[in-house]
Order: structure tokens, then sequence, then C-alpha cells
């Protein structure tokens, strides 16, 4: 059978991939024996594109940011792959090129700014620490960007507030204070790996629609990571679906959303409350737990849980093969174009 | 006016500063500690000015004092008494005071700066590194650590200079176990993650981030330490392990000095016991205020 390869999404095509990674696997060695995090996955992003990664826990979304980052823990190893920015593939870099790599070109928001910055340092200080890592600065030339950064974020008396603690801030205002860091060196790819997940949600809107701005600003590329299908319907333009370490569907957000192919995309659709459900209507959660990461895959990693599984499913590896221009889907027994559309109408109340 | 402005405006008011500051204001609200702290600045001042204080020269022997050659009880001269040799008691044990402080300051300095470089060297670098310093420390402290400070000074000779080695010695696995663990604790932080990715050195991050965090059990266990030191020199000086020259006034060697005449001038061990036990005192209730005020566990949010 002979497969179409993935195509190249048009925002690509059209503006060139900045960052771009092909067939990267991370495994990680543990007492019970290597876990394969990444199973070759591949993407690129162009700059001013907002790229959404969306899985379950323990997909290897987070893996994936901290291999980009190359700061995965000691046990972990992007074992075969390339990412390549700026014409360099950042796993070859030595320990010294990649630190001045990070922050400066590519950056990273984590997901829980409660932990995220440190108790006994000023804000001012974490965020001098970022500019003066990067670049040759007075520390009073630092100082005057903290305050510039800190006032862009939107956190008032900027100049007073960058000598307060992480504990005299809210979780909103220190996840402002994280991404200001995250921006203090203008990078031009941004990782936000779950930026919203500890927030409450009036709080996420804020953060979401100031993460979109300062990206249309800057024209940096956002990789969003994220388990919340309603951020990635906000913020990104193309949507990867991962599971198991590998992406089972990727297209444009509209594609996704309205055609789900992947059985796996329409379980995590289904598995959303509705506020316009039927009363009587019931959640469908996805059945069963993800597989064990022990081995490498090799028969689809999601058979196990799906109603769509033909014969082929558990003897190979689906390939991810176009279906239409720019969507891809990993499955040998697609969902049908309408699945999701007739199921929806079921849901909603009459 | 924004949610965030808001916020800000809220949180202003009344707002601590940082953590030391915040430590700080609980420990001077803490009586113990208060305690302590006078207990020990007293003992230091003592020392400071030893020369004002004191009568006498502590070394000065008057032998026409002494009754019929045995030693006399306190006095209206002679405070706390004189001793066998017809020295002043009170100017022995002020003078003492500079012996026992600065063998204790010595001593848990040098367990603490050579305990806090392997420590730290062991929990930040971890692997090889980590299980061969650690498994040292632990052959160090399977030993009793009076009878390891004893076989060190067997080993390099009674004296001053060497018992201030032997208890610092002693002192080297606690603090390189309390550091470690403390820094492995750290290591796991987001915020360290989060300097990772913004692009600091190993080093920083170990200086900046992790020790500052660490350090504070630390700063509780080298207090305590203090007053550990302090009785480990008096009983090494009880056991003729310390100084050599027998004028010297140190507290443990004026112990032994008193103990063939326990029956006849009972206050010749007392005083110098009480000597031994208000400075250990004082040091434990600085040390008991510290980790109050520091203990991860009972710090508030």
């Amino acid at each position: 059978m002979a497969f179409a390869k993935p195509s190249i999404p048009s925002s690509v095509a059209d503006r060139g991939a900045l960052l771009s990674v092909q067939d990267l696997r991370v495994e990680f060695w543990t007492s019970r024996g290597t876990i394969h995090a990444v199973n070759g996955i591949s993407f690129d992003i162009a700059p001013g594109e907002t790229l959404g990664i969306v899985g379950e826990s323990g997909c290897g979304k987070s893996v994936t940011a901290l291999a980009l980052m190359g700061i995965l823990p000691r046990a972990g190893r992007a074992s075969t792959g390339t990412v390549l920015f700026d014409g360099r593939d950042l796993l070859k870099l030595s320990d010294k090129e990649m630190r001045d790599i990070r922050g400066r070109e590519v950056a990273m928001i984590f997901q829980d700014p409660m932990t995220s910055l440190n108790p006994v340092l000023t804000i001012g200080r974490q965020l001098r620490e970022s500019i003066e890592t990067h670049f040759d600065m007075s520390k009073r030339e630092a100082e005057d960007r903290a305050a510039e950064l800190l006032d862009r974020v939107g956190i008032p008396s900027a100049n007073q507030r960058l000598r307060d603690y992480p504990h005299q801030f809210s979780g909103g205002m220190r996840q402002r204070a994280m991404i200001a860091m995250a921006l203090a060196c203008k990078p031009k790819v941004l990782i936000a790996d779950e930026p919203t997940t500890a927030l409450d949600v009036t709080i996420q809107a804020q953060i979401l629609n100031l993460l979109r701005e300062l990206v249309a600003e800057e024209n940096a590329a956002l990789i969003m990571i994220t388990h919340d299908l309603g951020v990635v319907a906000g913020m990104c333009e193309r949507v990867h679906v991962m599971y198991a370490g590998m992406f089972m569907e990727t297209g444009t957000t509209r594609q996704l959303f309205a055609k789900p192919r992947h059985p796996y995309t329409l379980g995590l659709l289904q598995s959303i409350p509705r506020l316009d459900a039927a009363r009587k209507a019931r959640l469908h959660p996805i059945e069963g737990a993800p597989r064990d990461m022990l081995h490498t895959p090799a028969a689809c990693p999601f058979q196990p849980r799906c109603r769509f599984e033909v014969e082929a499913s558990s003897q190979e590896v689906p390939p991810l093969e176009e279906i239409e221009r720019g969507h891809n889907v990993a499955c040998f027994n697609p969902v049908p174009e309408d699945e999701w559309q007739n199921l929806r109408k079921q849901v909603v109340a009459p | 006016m924004s949610i965030a402005e808001a916020e800000a405006l809220e949180l202003s008011i009344d707002a601590p500063g940082g953590l030391w500051a915040e430590a700080w204001h609980k420990l001077i609200r803490n009586p113990g500690a208060i305690i302590g702290a006078i207990l020990v600045g007293g003992f230091v001042l003592t020392a400071i000015f030893a020369p004002l204080i004191a009568p006498d020269d502590p070394k000065a022997q008057n032998l026409d004092a002494l009754n019929h050659g045995q030693p006399v009880g306190p006095s209206a001269e002679h405070w706390f008494g004189i001793d066998t040799l017809g020295r002043d008691e009170f100017s022995r044990i002020v003078y003492g005071t500079r012996y026992s402080l600065l063998i204790g300051v010595v001593a848990v300095v040098i367990g603490l700066s050579v305990g806090l470089l392997l420590g730290a060297i062991a929990g930040y670098v971890g692997g090889f590194v980590d299980s061969g310093i650690m498994r040292c420390m632990d052959v160090m402290l399977a030993i009793p650590g009076f009878l390891l400070a004893i076989g060190i000074v067997a080993m390099l000779g009674p004296g001053l200079g060497k018992i201030m080695i032997a208890v610092g010695v002693v002192n080297i696995p606690i603090f390189a176990r309390l550091l470690r663990s403390s820094i492995l604790a750290q290591k796991q932080n987001d915020f360290v993650l989060a300097a990772k990715a913004v692009g600091v050195r190993g080093r920083s991050i170990l200086s900046a981030h992790i020790l500052p965090n660490a350090i504070s059990p630390v700063i509780v266990a080298a207090t305590l330490a203090m007053a550990t030191a302090i009785i480990d020199v008096a009983g090494l000086g009880f056991l003729g392990l310390g100084p050599q020259d027998p004028s010297t006034p140190e507290w443990g060697t004026m112990l032994t000095d008193a103990n063939n005449y326990l029956s006849i001038a009972p206050f010749l061990a007392i005083i110098p016991g009480l000597a031994i036990v208000l400075s250990v005192l004082g040091f434990n209730l600085i040390g008991d205020g510290l980790r109050e005020t520091l203990d991860p566990k009972l710090r508030g949010r």
C-alpha cells in the first residue's frame, strides 16, 4: 500500500519553517527498563504561528518540550531525530552552545507559576537574571528592561513590584511574571507547557489573550502544549494530537474540531462536558488507560481502547498519512467524516 | 481598574519583606530564642571584654590565699572562690569563655565548610560522585562522634588546636548529609528547571537558586552543633586531651582539676559546669528558635 506523505502545512510553506523537528524520539532509563516517552514525532512551525500539541497526561507532551529545550532530566535522552533551528541541529549542540540558545532563541513558560519562581529571590532579580545571562547589560539597564517587561505583561506599578517576592504575587500575576521572564530576550520560539492549567478560568482568559498579543507583536512561533481542547480552539492555527509519544492526527484547528478522523481525537472531543447538552446526556470517557511505555509500539498504540479497530491495527503501526490538504491521520480505519457532527446532534438538547 | 491592578493594590497592603526578613520578624517574637540570644550574647561580651571584667590574672597563683593548702569558697573578694593553686576562679571562668566560644566556633566552621562543600558536590553532581562521598560520610557516622574525636586527637596528639580539628571533623558528615538531602529536595523544584530554561549556568543555579533555599536547615544545625562542640571540647579537655598547659583556663580542664577536690570544694566543679550548661542552653534555644522560623514544614505560605 502506498501512503501519501504527510503534507507540508500551508503556513510553513508560505513563511518557511522556523523550527523543524524530524523523527524525534526520547527515552528514559528507569529501573523498570527503558521508557519510550516520545516515539518519532515530526513537525514544523513558522514564525508568528501557534501550534497546539494536545493529549492526555503522560502522552509525552511535556517531555517533547523539555527535549526541545535540551533540559531533559538526567535519565532522559533524545535518542534519534533532529531539531533544526536557524540551520543548526539543537540536539547536537554542546552544553555551552545550547545555554546560549535557551532563553535567548527558544524560551519556555511552565505549568505551575506557584512553584516556577524562586521563593527567596525578588521578581526583579529573577527577571534580571534571564536578561543578564544573554546580554551584556549593566544592572541599571537590566533593571529598566525588567520593569518594562513587567509593565508589558500588565502588572501595574512595575518599578515597585520588581522588589517584591513571589509570595506577594497572586497566581495570575506570577504567571504574568513567568511570561515576562520567558519574553525577556525576545525569543523566536516560545514553548508554553500548559500555561493556564494551574489558573482559574477568568485568569486563564487574560493570560491567553496576553500570550496571543505578545506572539503577534514579536512574530514569534508559539508551541502550546495543553490537554485543554478549549484553549487549543481559541489559540492555535494548527493542532497535533499526541498519544503514546506519537502524533495520531494533525491538521488545522478547524479541520480537527469539525471533522475529527482519528478515533482518539473523536474520543477527546466526546469527553468534553457541554453546557448545551441535554440534561440526561452522559459524558463519554475514553475507556481504559494509556498504554505502558516500556516498549516502542509495534501496533497502533490506541488499538486496545479503540472501537474502530480493524485487523491491521494490532499488526502494524499506522503511518501518518494525508487524507485532505493539511489534515493527516495515523489510522487504518479513520472515523467517517460526518461522525462527529452526527454524534453532536444527538447530544445537544432539542 | 483591571483585575490585575486590583489584585496588586490588595496585595501591596501590609506586604511583608523577603523570606529572611520574615524569619527575623518571627525570631524576635520567640521568647526561647530571645533568652538564648541573651545567654549567648552575654558569653560573647564576656569573651570580648574579659580583661576588663576579670579582677585578676587567670594564671596568677596566690598560694597565700589558700586555707591551709585548701581552696577557699566564694567570698566578696573572690566571687567564685579560689582554686587549688590560689587562682581567682571568677577570672578563670571569664577567660575560659574565650576558649570555649573560640573552640566551638572554629570547630563548627571547620565542619561546616568541609561538610557544605562535600554535601553540595554530592547533592548537585549526583551519580558516582554522590555515592562515593556519601559512603565515606556513612563510615564516619558509623563511629560514635565522641569516640571518633578521641581517635583523631590520639592520632594528632593533644592540644587546643588539635581538639578543634577533631570536633570539626566529627561534624563534617552531619553537615554534608543535611545539605545533600536538602539540595536533592530543592533540585526537583520547578524554579530550578525554569532557571535552566532561561539558560542560567549550572554553577549559578546551584549558588543562586538551590543553596539559598537549601541552607536554612543547615543554619539551624550549625547553631545546635555549636552547643555540642562546646560539650565535646569540654569532654576532651576533661579527659586530658585539651590544652597541655595546666594553667590554661579552659572549662573542661578546670573540671578535671576540680575532680580531686569534689568533697571539700564542690564549687570548683559546679561553677565551670554551670558555665558549660548555660552556654550550651543558649545555643540550643537559639537553634530551636531558628528551626521554628526556618523549617519549611513549619513555614507558612
